[in-house]
């Protein structure tokens, strides 16, 4: 059984332990290559000799370890077995002979057995190579692979939840499935071995069926979340506690860097978002939401205002290398600059066209100077896009000086088609046509930038409309000095898109009527307008978007009068060039028809985004459109498949910072820092923006506030990247679901039923245990058992409420727990993290340290190393570190701060009747020396401090 | 002993398990030996050496017991071929159905057979130990097995050098405490190893890959109790009896609304009426429902399925299987709906925690049926009930997880009518069940 010659005989052991004197040997000539070697070593390690007065006795002659020999005894060296041929004085065998290690034999014993039996299978070093088919792949595979090692070792992906490569397949989490031909249920493949000839499939729309149920299945039972609901309800998915994270540490570059990973236009989003973010805050829960808007607007502020002096705004990703496709983009609004932005740092040229003079769209001709000033931020925000290398074409308008066609021919390999809505809605009533009915949109295109609207001063003017150009015209007419503003809407106050901002144009002046809809326009015999009748709406049923509609009220008419009517009641997109030049394209809704997560029109290479697909909505919505587009472009550029874009949903994938969670129970109250505005009278006089912005003890006290309350996996989680993947978690993207910012509980599906609650255990210092995000995939119980061999976790309970967990759920701290952090690094989910520390660094008292080298072995990130000249740079006894003056002077316990403590500690027993009999107790206490009392009492004191 | 009456059997019927009159002392070697004990093993080792045995298991048609039934033969000859330097035989007679002593009664009766039989198979396939896990409160059986195998030592049939061979095959009695799970071959060598009874995927079978991670050759009591008899020349007449797929006889445990429930020894391929008729048949007042055949995680048959044959095959193909060999006669008092849902919530809790499928999908299950139970299902709860029946299936792990859905398949398959009263018209036909009508609008809302 055994093979004795395998097995280093014991008179030579194969280890570099103490070198036997080299007499002992039988070859003289590898005896004398030793011996030099020995000594070698022996003169290096007398040089470095620090120690005059070591013994030269023969007892020491052959041993005397410097550091290259301590370290040679640790660590085999490569050619190890030449030299233990050496030393043994055998000639040098074959280079493929074995070596002494290359042979386990096990043993009869059983426990040992067990032992070796519990590790994972070793492949011998030379396998037979063999060939399987896999989706059509002829791929190559060793003996005893796996199917999914061969499939991973070729590039092939098959999703995986409780697969840990460091250890043997477990086949818990079923997402490994694929198909084998011939076999009638999908085997695991992480826990199946390939064979030759195989035919296997990874990819078929059964498997994705049981992927997607097996999911389903666990998100009924995860009672987690991944993103906060501020970031869910942001169309744009903006890692919001991330760049809040950065301002309350005082980075603001870093706070717009991480803004700009999602918009790259922080300053102007942080004045005229609506901040749908806001409303769901959960600081709500506490006293007030976060000013999510204003926190950001600061960190883009100042971004500007170090672009103003020459520094370069931050990139949110590496520029990607030149590609050499061309991209013309239409349109210069918030959707086509932000498709431009993400499309250059893709490494792509791009052109903008622009139909007005100006680049901007409805961001410089339809929002007024007062609330976005254009030559302070939207020019320079603009600039970090020219910066990167954009080129523009003003006064190129689509279908009135180029075609589609043109593009094609001038050699662009895609276009994105972000003209916006410009296209004013009508009123459909009596005299609409009137001499005095303007437009809204094309007012607000002068007056927008300041410039004063013919005849608008002092006339007495009528706003219908209740969204933002509704609100807009009614403030610009204020400060264009009209006699008299009124709004009139048909619903109520709250039901309004811009209702926030109803109150400041009503201390500005301003007047509103709610619930009324114009029926006719009242005309002068020259045509010309002298009021309009409205009648009363009350509300009706609810219509799709849970609003109630508003329904006429009969014989309720009244009139106002007025000079002028503003029409504000909505835009649609300005289709007219859809036709000859510009085959392939349709509309849909009166919108341009273009697919909700690829973007693809009818026409190759033709991309749909903004306004102009999902008719008029906010800035953020467009710039979310337009950075979407930019990513399926990119892919369409790059020859990748939109199909499998669409599948993946990459779009939606957010990577945002490692966070802490703060459950916002006992969070003391802390009410929101509100912006401060100039006074109603100085405002209307002005297009000077009226908001004041925070200063920066404003902004981090604001952004301290956040709770923080994001899954501190994301980014990281495997579950949740799959659950995207297949479509069965947030389905942010799915159209319906509020312009693509859908969101739903990450539970709910069809399988919805009792899911557990378990407690967060944040008791170990390092490790933090969330047991409700577990998916039971076993990774850290083997880990812990089979790597670190400390077994702090297994499966415990059975039938649904099993759970991998500590015995009895006791806290880790009272396990074997080494706090390594494997389980962590395995974990796929966020039920083990690494726990975030609130110290910047520790300190090492090193008048104290021992040089155990134990938190060096500890340590699970390699923050403490060996030095350059020893195993343990502290050790080098050369040049001790040690502080002997400093040692001294610490004031450690001495017996007698030992002895007046305690006493002192059985007096307070006594006399707080604690304590019964004090000799029972305690070791008899000899007595104090009387001329030490005095002294023990004050450092006692000093002590105690 | 065990409190379990064994029925009588038509005469015709032959008997390889128990004996015809059950001996006073059943671990007595002795009066065993004379009643022609480990003669097999004697001509196991003197004549046909393992090739000739597993020739004669090959031709004897003899099939596993449990669910698979594979052909014993094939099994052994695998387990002999893999490449190891030792090898495992174990007997699971767990029997982890807590209704069925189908396998207790065995093992107290006749002992020595199933020791013999796994003796000739550990000197077969080349193992030096045979494991019998049994259930640890089935302390008799665990008394008779362990002074069977003392005896056996002693009388040099068992141990170093059996009958001369050369071949030491050691026996040891594992008493197992655990659960359910315990019955699935994968987790019953886990629980052997000491480690948490959780199933593994198959392949690599247990026959190549095993306890310890060696070879193993797994049965039940019963498949090794017919192995002497098939030895000593019983090979043709083994042969002849039961259906094509699967030969011999099997006990089975009747019980429900018959007359005399009890355990029988019945040739394989038999109808379930006849079976049932061996226990007295269904009383008069009772009127025949349903069978559940295969205990706990067995499949519910309607009233036809009286004349279904049983053997794997024609079970597997009706949606039910053998089993812990189960069967139980359920009438017309009972709802099979209810009946359902709670085999599926007991196979739900009893599940091993392991897989994803089985840990959430069987509770998802149950709680669907419990749903349809209360009288507060949701919408298209039978598609969803059918959806996720099918894709537990397909991504089984183990075995428990693909039969712990064979109730509720059932259920949808044969009892179409009594679910759409549940869902439909909110009404339990048996009157079980007690829909709460009132409360489901709110619910539903």
């Amino acid at each position: 059984m055994r093979e004795p010659t395998l097995r280093p005989s014991p008179s030579s052991p194969p280890a570099a332990g103490p070198a036997k004197p080299s007499r002992s040997r039988k070859s003289a000539k590898a005896a004398a290559s030793a011996s030099a070697e020995v000594a070698a070593i022996e003169s290096a390690a007398t040089e470095r000799s620090i120690n005059p007065i070591a013994p030269e006795s023969a007892a020491f002659e052959d041993y005397r370890p410097g550091p290259d020999a301590q370290l040679r005894r640790l660590r085999p060296a490569a050619n190890q077995r030449q030299v233990w041929n050496r030393r043994a004085g055998r000639p040098d065998s074959r280079p493929d002979a074995k070596t002494p290690y290359d042979t386990v034999i096990p043993l009869a014993d059983s426990s040992a057995e067990r032992l070796i039996t519990a590790q994972a299978p070793q492949r011998p070093l030379s396998t037979l190579a063999f060939r399987i088919e896999v989706d059509g792949r002829i791929v190559e595979g060793l003996e005893g692979q796996t199917i999914l090692e061969v499939c991973r070792a070729n590039g092939i992906e098959i999703p995986t939840l409780c697969y840990e490569p460091k250890l043997p397949g477990f086949g818990a989490c079923r997402m490994c499935v694929v198909e084998v031909e011939g076999e009638e249920h999908p085997p695991i493949s992480c826990s199946r071995a390939a064979e030759p000839g195989m035919i296997v499939r990874t990819q078929t729309e059964q498997l994705r069926r049981l992927r997607r149920t097996n999911l389903e299945l666990i998100f009924s039972d995860h009672n987690a979340y991944c993103l906060p609901p501020c970031q869910n309800k942001c169309p744009s998915h903006i890692d919001i506690p991330g760049f809040l994270k950065a301002n309350a540490e005082g980075q603001f570059r870093e706070s717009a860097r991480i803004f700009k990973r999602t918009i790259p236009f922080p300053s102007i989003l942080g004045r005229v978002c609506p901040a749908p973010c806001e409303e769901h805050c959960r600081r709500d829960e506490v006293d007030e939401a976060i000013a999510i808007r204003d926190s950001h607007r600061y960190a883009g502020d100042l971004v500007l205002k170090a672009q103003h002096d020459g520094i370069e705004p931050p990139l949110p990703f590496e520029t990607e290398p030149k590609t050499g496709k061309r991209v013309a983009v239409i349109g210069s609004g918030p959707a086509g600059m932000a498709a431009a932005y993400y499309l250059l740092l893709s490494g792509h040229d791009v052109t903008v066209f622009e139909k007005d003079p100006a680049p901007g769209g409805m961001l410089r001709y339809g929002i007024p100077e007062y609330r976005l000033p254009k030559k302070d931020i939207l020019e320079p925000e603009y600039e970090a896009v020219w910066h990167l290398g954009a080129r523009l074409e003003c006064n190129k308008a689509l279908g009135r000086d180029f075609s589609l066609d043109d593009l094609r021919d001038q050699g662009f390999d895609s276009t994105i088609v972000a003209t916006g809505c410009y296209d004013t809605n009508k009123l459909n009533i009596p005299n609409e046509n009137a001499d005095g009915v303007i437009d809204g949109l094309e007012y607000l295109k002068i007056a927008a930038l300041g410039l004063p609207y013919p005849g608008h001063k002092k006339s007495r003017v009528v706003v219908v409309g209740g969204g933002f150009t509704a609100m807009d015209c009614w403030r610009t007419s204020l400060r264009q000095g009209a006699r008299e503003v009124t709004l009139v809407y048909r619903r109520d106050m709250k039901d309004m898109p811009a209702a926030s901002e109803v109150h400041e144009a009503l201390e500005e002046g301003g007047k509103a009527v709610f619930q009324a809809g114009p029926t006719r326009v009242l005309v002068d015999a020259s045509n010309k307008v002298t009021g309009v009748e409205f009648i009363r709406m009350r509300p009706g049923a609810p219509d799709a978007s849970g609003r109630r509609r508003p329904e006429p009220a009969p014989g309720t008419e009244f009139v106002v009068e007025c000079d002028r009517v503003l029409l504000g009641i909505g835009q649609g997109p300005d289709l007219a060039w859809v036709g000859p030049g510009n085959e392939g394209i349709a509309s849909a809704h009166g919108r341009l028809q273009a697919d909700a997560v690829t973007f693809e029109t009818g026409r190759p290479g033709v991309f749909g985004t903004g306004d102009v697909r999902i008719g008029s909505a906010t800035v953020v919505q467009a710039v979310a459109e337009g950075r979407r587009c930019a990513y399926a472009v990119d892919a369409y550029l790059k020859g990748g498949d939109l199909a499998e874009l669409r599948t993946r949903q990459t779009l939606a994938e957010v990577e945002p910072q490692f966070l802490s969670i703060v459950p916002y129970i006992d969070e003391p109250k802390e009410p929101r820092y509100r912006l401060k505005s100039l006074p109603a009278k100085e405002r209307v006089k002005s297009y000077v923006e009226y908001e004041i912005p925070y200063t920066q003890a404003e902004v981090m006290a604001e952004s301290t506030r956040c709770l923080q309350c994001t899954c501190e996996a994301i980014g990281n989680c495997d579950l949740r990247r799959l659950g995207i993947e297949y479509g069965t978690t947030l389905q942010t993207l799915e159209p319906g679901h509020d312009q693509g910012a859908g969101f739903r509980s990450v539970t709910e599906n069809r399988f919805t039923g009792y899911n557990h609650d378990y407690i967060r255990d944040d008791s170990h210092a390092f490790i933090l245990r969330e047991p409700s995000r577990c998916i039971d995939c076993g990774r850290c119980a083997t880990v812990c058992a089979e790597v670190v061999g400390a077994a702090c976790y297994d499966f415990m309970r059975i039938g649904f409420d099993t759970l991998v967990t500590t015995p009895l759920d006791m806290s880790l701290n009272d396990t074997p727990c080494v706090s390594c952090g494997r389980c962590a690094e395995t974990c796929p989910t966020g039920a083990l993290m690494p726990k975030p520390r609130v110290l910047e660094k520790y300190d090492v008292d090193e008048s104290r340290c021992i040089l155990c080298g134990i938190c060096v072995d500890a340590c699970p990130y390699d923050a403490l190393r060996d030095g350059q000249d020893n195993e343990l740079a502290h050790t080098d006894r050369d040049d001790p570190e040690i502080d002997l003056i400093g040692l001294a002077a610490i004031d450690r316990e001495t017996e007698v701060t030992y002895i007046r403590r305690e006493r002192d500690w059985v007096a307070h027993a006594l006399a707080e009747g604690r304590l019964e009999d004090p000799a029972a107790m305690l070791p008899a206490l000899p007595a104090l020396p009387p001329s030490l009392a005095g002294a023990a009492s004050h450092s006692h004191r000093a002590h105690r401090k | 002993m065990t409190r379990a009456t064994v029925l009588a059997t038509p005469a015709r019927w032959p008997r390889f398990l128990l004996p015809a009159t059950p001996a006073a002392k059943p671990a007595d070697l002795d009066a065993a030996v004379e009643g022609g004990a480990f003669a097999g093993l004697r001509a196991a080792v003197e004549e046909l050496k393992a090739d000739g045995v597993i020739a004669a298991l090959g031709e004897s048609g003899l099939r596993g017991r449990g669910g698979a039934g594979i052909p014993t033969g094939e099994k052994w000859r695998a387990c002999a071929l893999a490449q190891a330097d030792r090898r495992y035989v174990v007997v699971n007679a767990y029997q982890s159905d807590p209704a069925v002593l189908t396998d207790r009664i065995l093992l107290e009766a006749n002992p020595y057979a199933v020791l013999e039989g796994a003796a000739i198979a550990a000197f077969t396939v080349g193992a030096g130990e045979v494991l019998v896990a049994v259930r640890a409160e089935a302390t008799d059986a665990i008394r008779v097995l362990e002074s069977a195998v003392a005896a056996a030592r002693a009388a040099g049939y068992l141990g170093s050098n059996v009958l001369g061979s050369g071949t030491d095959i050691n026996v040891s009695v594992k008493p197992l405490r655990g659960a359910y799970m315990l019955g699935e071959e994968t987790v019953l060598l886990k629980g052997l190893e000491g480690k948490r009874g959780q199933p593994e995927q198959q392949p690599p079978y247990t026959t190549t890959r095993g306890l310890f991670g060696k070879p193993t050759l797994i049965h039940g009591p019963q498949t090794f109790a017919a192995v002497p008899s098939i030895l000593t020349g019983g090979a043709a007449r083994f042969a002849e009896i039961g259906a094509t797929a699967s030969r011999g006889t099997i006990l089975v445990q009747i019980s429900g609304a018959v007359a005399t429930p009890g355990i029988a020894e019945v040739p394989l391929g038999i109808t379930i009426r006849e079976i049932v008729d061996v226990a007295g048949g269904v009383p008069s007042p009772h009127r025949l429902k349903a069978l559940l055949v295969g205990g706990p995680s067995g499949g519910i048959l309607p009233a036809e399925g009286m004349s279904v044959s049983y053997d794997q095959v024609s079970l597997e193909e009706a949606g039910a299987y053998i089993g812990s060999g189960s069967v139980v006669v359920v009438d017309q008092k009972s709802c099979v709906v209810d009946l359902a849902a709670v085999l599926t919530r007991f196979c739900a809790d009893e599940a091993c925690g392991k897989t994803i499928p089985c840990r959430i999908g069987l509770r998802r299950l149950a709680e669907i049926g419990a749903r349809i139970c209360e009288g507060q299902p949701r919408g298209d709860e039978v598609t969803r009930l059918s959806d996720l029946l099918s894709d537990i299936v397909e991504s089984a792990l183990c075995d428990h997880e693909r039969r712990a859905t064979l109730a509720l398949r059932s259920v949808v398959r044969y009892f179409r009518d009594e679910l759409d009263a549940h869902i439909v018209r909110n009404i339990c036909p048996a009157g079980i069940c007690q829909p709460k009508a009132a409360a489901r609008a709110g619910a539903v809302s």
